[in-house]
């Protein structure tokens, strides 16, 4: 028994050291470059800082094969750890950062974004001007988006008496407890402003109350309240209507085909998840290698088939494959993607008022 | 009538232990079950296939976040196994006025909750000048371990009968011989379980990896829970599967262990 633990203790102590070295040596390694003079010949290295299996595996490993970098690829689950985590690396440590529309714009407002070299990105010009030129990046100076997408609605019509045409027909008392929506205040209550003819980014307080007693009387109607995957609920059957966001409508339909899509005629909601450099990225070359690598037509027609957003890459759209591009939550007709609004930052005090609205709209539906 | 009541009892009891076993265990029942599917989306059966098992050996990205986490759970349960071990003696044996305090605020990592110590922890990195990474987290998760060695050892302490130890220096034991022969083999099975523990504990932290992580360091859990955007496919069913497997292996191995030792150390008593 003693020597079992004398061994046991030696042994623990030589894999402290030996882990304590290698992870000592993995650290220094991102590190040792980090000056701008190493511009000329950067170490083979990419950080790439997104949601898990954004960029789907095989592309980041084909993109290894052909340009020698390796790929670090670590994650965040919501936009503002994201940014709270970029803030505290003063803009360093990442070469390629993906998140939403909203969080790009506050990092370029704190200066966390360096402007993209378009001379390393001649790619750039696939990319479908209808998605650039928006608010978080009117000049196009910071940003490729990435990620398009539009919450729908879809639902099952052999289980649904009524026509849904908008985000009113989900007030249709007809449709009592049978709704799935995605647990979030600003894409609810924006549709309850949409019904209202309002912005989805209204401010004013008076609006915002009405909006809440038109939200309260959904309240019955609303089977479940779900953020990340709702679509298990209407495919499981225990919705039978749902508003969640693209890539969740999409996956609906490569499941079940015979769920229809709604654009609702309100209008639709919008966001696009851009790709950006921060501003003391380690590896810049290698982002704009990477950023003109995932930008060629073929490599996009690879990636969105996979993610399910919509493709802003219009060298992408004859390689897009059947199954992708007849697939209704994608292939949104052109008179709808007209007639689109972001979800933007709006002020401290709307932002508490959703929140306390949204707080009591969740405890009603219990 | 006493007879009536006894079994009535023992119903209930049974009833009770059926129910408590069974919420506990279909939920994992049904990873398993489902980690066999076809389907992508765990709300539909498509049919059996062992394509995930495939598909996770093939994921480079996760295994390399699964061997992170064994990296940084293992190095940090066996630092803070010596730390705390070593802490639990010294508290034990030099009888010190402000032993109480101390022993409080060495307890109180666990008590704090995980995202004031991550935030914690990310601010005073930063101010101080360590880079985030592997280093950074195995400091984190040693701060949050410690309690766990600290407490179980100490209790074990507590509980060993101090004429052994007197025993042993009148036989002309020196102080370190104590240690090592009579005081560290009464308290390993204390150290063992508080680092079983704390390995589990650091396997599970999402916060505090988080916000310690470096550009090359993302770790399991963090990767899962961020998988949430894109899905989470039958992939990370087969991952829960194959741990629990191994955890079951685990614990088998040291019950078998367990019990061959007690029936040796009868045999020997006899």
């Amino acid at each position: 028994m003693k020597k079992l633990l004398v061994g046991f203790m030696i042994a623990a102590m030589a894999m402290t050291l030996l882990v304590g070295c290698g992870s000592a040596g993995d650290s220094s390694q991102p590190s040792t470059n980090n000056g701008a003079e190493g511009k000329t010949d950067e170490e083979k290295v990419l950080n790439i800082f997104t949601w898990a299996t954004y960029f789907p595996d095989d592309i980041l490993k084909s993109f290894t094969e052909e340009t020698g970098i390796a790929i670090n690829y670590s994650n965040f689950s919501t936009n503002e750890e994201m940014l709270s985590k970029l803030e505290t690396v003063q803009g360093g440590e990442y070469d390629i950062v993906l998140a939403s529309d909203y969080i790009v714009k506050m990092a370029i407002d704190k200066g966390l974004v360096k402007k993209l070299d378009k001379a390393q990105i001649p790619n750039y010009d696939n990319l479908d001007p209808s998605y650039l030129g928006n608010y978080f990046d009117p000049d196009n100076e910071y940003t490729v988006p990435y990620g398009v997408g539009t919450p729908l609605i879809v639902y099952d019509p052999s289980r649904v008496d009524v026509e849904i045409k908008g985000y009113a027909d989900l007030w249709n008392p007809a449709l009592k407890d049978s709704l799935v929506l995605v647990n979030d205040a600003r894409n609810i209550l924006g549709i309850t402003l949409k019904t209202m003819g309002k912005s989805l980014n209204e401010e004013d307080s008076a609006v915002l109350e009405e909006a809440k007693s038109k939200l309260m009387e959904l309240k019955d109607n609303v089977r479940v309240l779900d953020y990340d995957t709702p679509y298990n609920k209407l495919l499981e059957g225990e919705a039978t209507v749902g508003y969640m966001f693209t890539s969740q409508a999409a996956t609906c339909l490569t499941v079940n085909p015979d769920l229809k899509v709604v654009y609702p005629e309100e209008g639709l909601g919008f966001g696009i998840d851009a790709i950006f450099t921060p501003s003391n990225a380690p590896h810049e070359k290698n982002a704009h290698a990477f950023l003109n690598y995932i930008l060629q037509g073929e490599v996009a027609a690879d990636i969105y088939p996979q993610i399910l957003y919509l493709c802003p890459n219009k060298a992408a759209y004859e390689f897009l494959p059947e199954e992708y591009t007849s697939n209704s939550a994608i292939n949104i007709p052109e008179e709808n993607r007209k007639d689109v609004e972001f979800i933007q930052v709006i002020s401290n005090e709307a932002s508490d008022l959703y929140n306390s609205i949204w707080t009591e709209f969740v405890q009603a539906v219990g | 009538m006493k007879g009536k009541k006894h079994t009535q009892r023992r119903w209930g009891s049974g009833i009770y232990l059926g129910v408590i076993l069974a919420l506990m265990y279909i939920p994992i029942v049904l990873v398993i079950v489902y980690s066999f599917n076809k389907q992508k989306i765990s709300a539909v059966w498509g049919g059996f296939s062992l394509d995930w098992y495939r598909v996770l050996f093939h994921d480079q990205q996760m295994m390399g976040a699964l061997w992170n986490s064994l990296k940084l759970g293992i190095s940090s349960c066996l630092i803070s196994g010596v730390i705390g071990t070593l802490g639990a003696v010294g508290m034990t044996k030099g009888r010190f006025r402000t032993a109480g305090a101390i022993e409080s605020i060495a307890t109180l990592p666990i008590m704090i909750p995980e995202i004031i110590l991550g935030i914690a922890f990310l601010t005073f990195f930063s101010f101080v000048g360590i880079p985030y990474g592997m280093p950074a987290m195995i400091i984190g998760h040693c701060t949050f371990c410690i309690p766990y060695i600290f407490i179980n050892v100490r209790t074990r302490l507590l509980g060993i009968d101090p004429s052994i130890e007197e025993a042993a220096r009148d036989l002309g034991a020196g102080g370190g011989r104590v240690f090592w022969d009579i005081t560290l083999p009464l308290i390993a099975p204390g150290i063992l379980s508080g680092m079983l523990l704390a390995f589990a504990m650091s396997l599970d932290d999402v916060i505090i990896s988080f916000f310690l992580a470096g550009p090359t360091s993302t770790t399991l859990p963090v990767r899962v829970y961020s998988q949430l955007k894109t899905a989470v496919t039958p992939e990370i069913n087969a991952l829960c599967t194959l741990t629990m497997g191994v955890t079951f292996c685990i614990v088998i191995v040291s019950q078998i262990l367990g019990s061959n030792k007690f029936k040796r150390n009868r045999r020997e008593e006899l």
